[in-house]
């Protein structure tokens, strides 16, 4: 038994995750990320359980944790209880708390992901929020979600909607005591420096990689949007 | 198949769902991308079934698309999560109702955590009480608000307008159910139905006249995959799903599709969309896609609730068709109106799948 | 001599044992719940390894069976008490003494519908191992629902074993070679079909059994070193199934017409209730618990209680007889004290 995987067990999705897999295959037989990517949830079960360090710190520092969608369908048909996407959530805490996410092409995305989702829950309260789902980001949204965002005020107000506005209902404004208070359990529960650390490892590696990578809401550096949008499809493909 | 060997199934997973008074909880997507169905979901509680259901103003996001995409630690999102129970005792209310499948499986999950690991529950406690003073509490009872609709779905139809029946041929609509991996998948027991043949929407449409088709990828996964969808790199692994659905599917020809999950009902109506312009491929009939609608949704059409007030309009798969099929009453006319009945700019018409304006 | 014993169960341990005590100058009695002798083994058409007709076998077995050992059939024991060195036996009707209990109530064949995802009871080409043994002595051959031949065959091992989400968390021996068996025979019946069996690791433990697989290989049964994660039914009913290839690490999906769910032993229903009333526990899996698994594996917690066949775990016929020979000698030096 080494550090890193003192530190997994100490997780409880990583207690939770793995009671000793016997290589059978249910979990990668349904897949979501086994049918498009070179990934294998029953080989990520078999590698933890070497409790082998050095394989370990690979895992970390590679593209194939970064596969799953945590969907959990693992779970559900696992015959001895394990859940493979419980093991990754443990690994992936773990590969930012040591930093090694930007080793990976794949991991690198976190950075993308603390600034729109992980800035927006502290902005506004929600984890999407109505005013960033702008086309250029999500062109699947389709003409339609234009003409809302077009005429936001008076359609969202015809199906009910408390856009932007104080009071309860839908797309309301979460108020700044509220905000606050959000912002506290962050601070006190470590999520705060979560963040900082995606921050601070990504600058770490824009800077080896010259690239610039901007402050802490900056959407549009170099760094940023190779992150969001390169896909090396060969390297990640079966 | 045998429709007798669900119902055996069935009778394993019932479970507990409170019959009033609820404290009703947003979710991110759904308010932002469906905010028509959430709204119909408060008028049929009130107005139709006449239950006491509160929304407060000061409940946040569970974080649950931030903690699966892994900017979230868990700590933070059980956090998040006791402060809303708590928010729901304060203001008086025992039965949490929360909107959105992903918070639902992160209740779930993190109700479970407590129970197996006290020494997390410990954790959260102090956290709780160190970040905003309040004090911790668990839900009496926690459904899904798919959930209470199954389990009025008999005082529904009796009140309903319209079947889910074809109105030229009298037959019923052939439906669809997608649930939504984390309603039952992590949790079988706590799903009504259980995770391999959930009953919670299945159990709407036949009690609505409606007939639902199983098909062989129904447990599939939409695609969401958190990180995998909302990193543009990584779409390629949402659209695959949902296109592996949709052509399982298509030769069942389905009527429509309905969801569970806000995030599941957007990407099965949007990625329709973008397979059509993509790949010039759509689903449904006739250069159409094959309808996509939540559950609320449903229960709205046959209670008779104007499409355009529940939202309808928002969907980028073309709805229309199957108002005309179930003989719904409405006014095509007023569909892309404002709130006043002010006429607007049209959308713009896709170019490769049929969409009325 | 005339002390008497009684068997509860009749089959194979049950029938192997009254013959054994018999011989040796005991009257015995068996009490069998169904309405014929020979418990599970009756409905199975052919034996591992050998193919042999089972009826060969159980018609040995139940061949002395008129008079002394004397079985009831159609006789459940609903409750069983020590009384002094008496055991009073109820039933529906009326109270049996002895001097011996042997309990040899065997196995149920797991219920293949909790494995919810194989869609057993939900979809028409999903059938079980006991099936298709039904159809092999009925038709020869398996029979689709819509009665057409099945061209291409799925076995899928460990079906309630090895499972814990079914609660089942123990190995029941002998499917491994029963499916390969039923492979050979599906082929044999069918030589144009495509057969396919999904397994975890291949138990062939016993003699002549890994020669069966090699005979399967050599005739050109498929085997996927792979579990089967879900099965879902295709219009017309025909049926998806999907595992993974884990040798080659890859997912795999194909259509079949016909699944065959190779069902494990569950502990028989209703034993757990009649030991009981003895004191006695089960094992972790739900058998009846042994005295000592090395050095006494056919006594129990209770003096003059002995115990045979699957009742205490999933055995094979060549298992249950060979425990059945050692109960009646164990019930002899019981007796004889």
């Amino acid at each position: 038994m080494g550090k890193l995987f003192d530190k997994l067990n100490s997780d409880v999705r990583f207690v939770e995750g793995i009671s000793g897999c016997i290589n059978c295959g249910t979990c990668t037989a349904i897949c979501p990320a086994a049918e498009v990517y070179n990934y294998e949830p029953r080989n990520i079960a078999n590698l933890v359980q070497t409790r082998d360090d050095s394989v370990i710190e690979e895992l970390l520092k590679s593209d194939t944790i970064w596969y799953c969608g945590e969907c959990m369908s693992c779970k559900t048909r696992c015959p001895r209880n394990n859940a493979p996407g419980l093991i990754i959530q443990a690994l992936r805490k773990l590969s930012i708390d040591t930093g090694l996410f930007v080793e990976s092409e794949k991991g690198r995305q976190q950075l993308n992901l603390k600034r729109m989702i992980g800035n927006t829950i502290l902005e506004s309260g929600y984890c999407v929020h109505f005013d960033h789902l702008s086309l250029d980001v999500f062109p699947e949204q389709g003409p339609v979600w234009q003409w809302v965002r077009d005429n936001r005020e008076t359609v969202l107000k015809k199906v009910g909607a408390n856009y932007n506005s104080n009071g309860p209902g839908a797309m309301r404004v979460v108020s700044k005591e509220n905000l606050d208070e959000l912002y506290k359990i962050f601070e006190v529960t470590g999520g705060i420096e979560f963040f900082d650390k995606i921050e601070k490892f990504s600058a770490a590696k824009a800077k080896e990689l010259n690239k610039e990578i901007g402050d802490s809401t900056n959407k549009s550096s170099e760094y940023f949007s190779e992150a969001y949008t390169v896909n090396s499809i060969n390297k990640h493909k079966r | 198949m045998i429709k007798d060997g669900k119902k055996k199934v069935w009778d394993d997973y019932q479970k507990e769902i409170a019959d009033d008074k609820f404290y009703y909880v947003r979710s991110c997507i759904r308010q932002t991308i469906w905010p028509g169905s959430e709204n119909i979901y408060l008028r049929i509680l009130k107005d139709v079934l006449g239950k006491d259901i509160y929304e407060s103003e000061n409940h946040t996001t569970c974080t649950g698309i931030g903690y699966h995409s892994e900017v979230v630690p868990f700590e933070t999102i059980q956090t998040v999560v006791a402060r809303n129970f708590s928010l729901m005792k304060e203001a008086g209310y025992e039965n949490y109702n929360p909107s959105c499948v992903t918070s639902f499986g992160i209740y779930t999950e993190i109700l479970e955590t407590w129970h197996h690991f006290p020494d997390e529950k410990k954790k959260v406690i102090n956290f709780l009480k160190q970040a905003t003073n309040r004090d911790f509490v668990e839900p009496k009872n926690l459904a899904h608000t798919s959930d209470v609709l199954f389990k009025f779905r008999n005082e529904i139809a009796a009140k309903a307008k319209y079947k889910l029946i074809n109105k030229e041929t009298g037959k019923p609509l052939k439906v669809v159910d997608h649930i939504g991996c984390h309603y039952a998948k992590m949790f079988p027991n706590k799903g009504v139905g259980g995770a391999e043949y959930p009953q919670v929407l299945a159990g709407l449409v036949e009690t609505f006249g409606g007939e639902v088709i199983d098909y062989p990828e129904r447990r599939h996964c939409c695609g969401f995959g958190f990180r995998q969808y909302l990193v543009k790199a990584n779409r390629g692994y949402s659209i695959s799903a949902s296109k592996k659905k949709f052509e399982s599917m298509e030769p069942f020809k389905p009527d429509f599709i309905i969801t569970n999950c806000p995030g599941c009902n957007y990407f099965m109506d949007r990625w329709q969309y973008a397979l059509a312009e993509m790949e010039h491929k759509t689903y449904g009939e006739n250069g159409y896609g094959i309808p996509v609608l939540t559950y609320e949704e449903v229960a709205g059409l046959v209670l008779g609730f104007d499409p355009w007030e529940m939202g309808m309009q928002m969907h980028q798969v073309d709805v229309e068709p199957l108002l005309k099929k179930i003989g719904v009453e409405y006014d095509p006319s007023k569909k892309f109106k404002g709130a006043n009945g002010e006429d607007l700019p049209l959308p713009e018409k896709p170019n490769h799948i049929n969409f009325s304006v | 001599m005339g002390k008497e014993v009684a068997i509860i169960g009749g089959g194979v341990a049950g029938l192997e044992a009254a013959n054994q005590l018999a011989t040796l100058g005991y009257n015995v009695i068996i009490f069998e719940k169904k309405g014929q002798p020979g418990g599970n083994a009756a409905k199975w058409d052919r034996l591992f390894p050998n193919r042999r007709h089972t009826s060969e076998v159980v018609n040995s077995l139940k061949s002395r069976l008129n008079g002394n050992p004397s079985i009831m059939l159609s006789t459940a024991i609903s409750s069983v008490t020590k009384s002094g060195n008496r055991f009073v036996l109820a039933t529906k009707g009326k109270n049996f003494e002895a001097d011996a209990i042997l309990l040899a109530t065997g196995f149920e064949l797991f219920p293949a519908e909790k494995k919810e995802e194989y869609g057993y009871g939900i979809y028409e080409n999903v059938i079980t191992s006991a099936e298709l043994e039904e159809m092999f002595a009925k038709h020869g051959k398996p029979v689709m629902k819509n009665g057409s031949t099945p061209s291409k065959i799925a076995f899928i091992h460990c079906v309630g074993s090895r499972d814990e989400k079914v609660n089942k968390p123990y190995c029941s021996k002998v499917c491994c070679v029963t499916a390969v068996k039923q492979a050979i025979e599906v082929k044999e019946a069918i030589p144009a079909a495509e057969v396919y069996s999904l397994y975890m690791d291949l138990r062939m433990f016993g003699p002549g059994y890994e020669d069966l697989y090699k005979e399967a290989q050599q005739i050109g049964i498929n085997f996927i070193r792979g579990r089967l994660s879900e099965a879902s039914e295709l219009d017309g009913g025909r049926v998806q199934i999907k595992t993974e290839d884990t040798l080659s690490s890859r997912p795999l999906k194909m259509s079949v017409d016909m699944v065959v769910l190779m069902v494990g032993m569950s502990p028989a229903l209703g034993t757990i209730e009649l030991i009981s009333g003895l004191g006695l526990k089960p094992n972790k899996d739900g058998f009846v618990a042994v005295a000592d698994y090395h050095l006494n594996p056919i006594g129990t917690g209770v003096e003059g209680v002995f115990v045979a066949g699957a009742c205490s775990g999933p055995s094979n016929i060549t298992d249950s007889v060979n425990a059945a020979r050692s109960a009646a000698i164990e019930i002899h030096k019981y007796l004889s004290k």
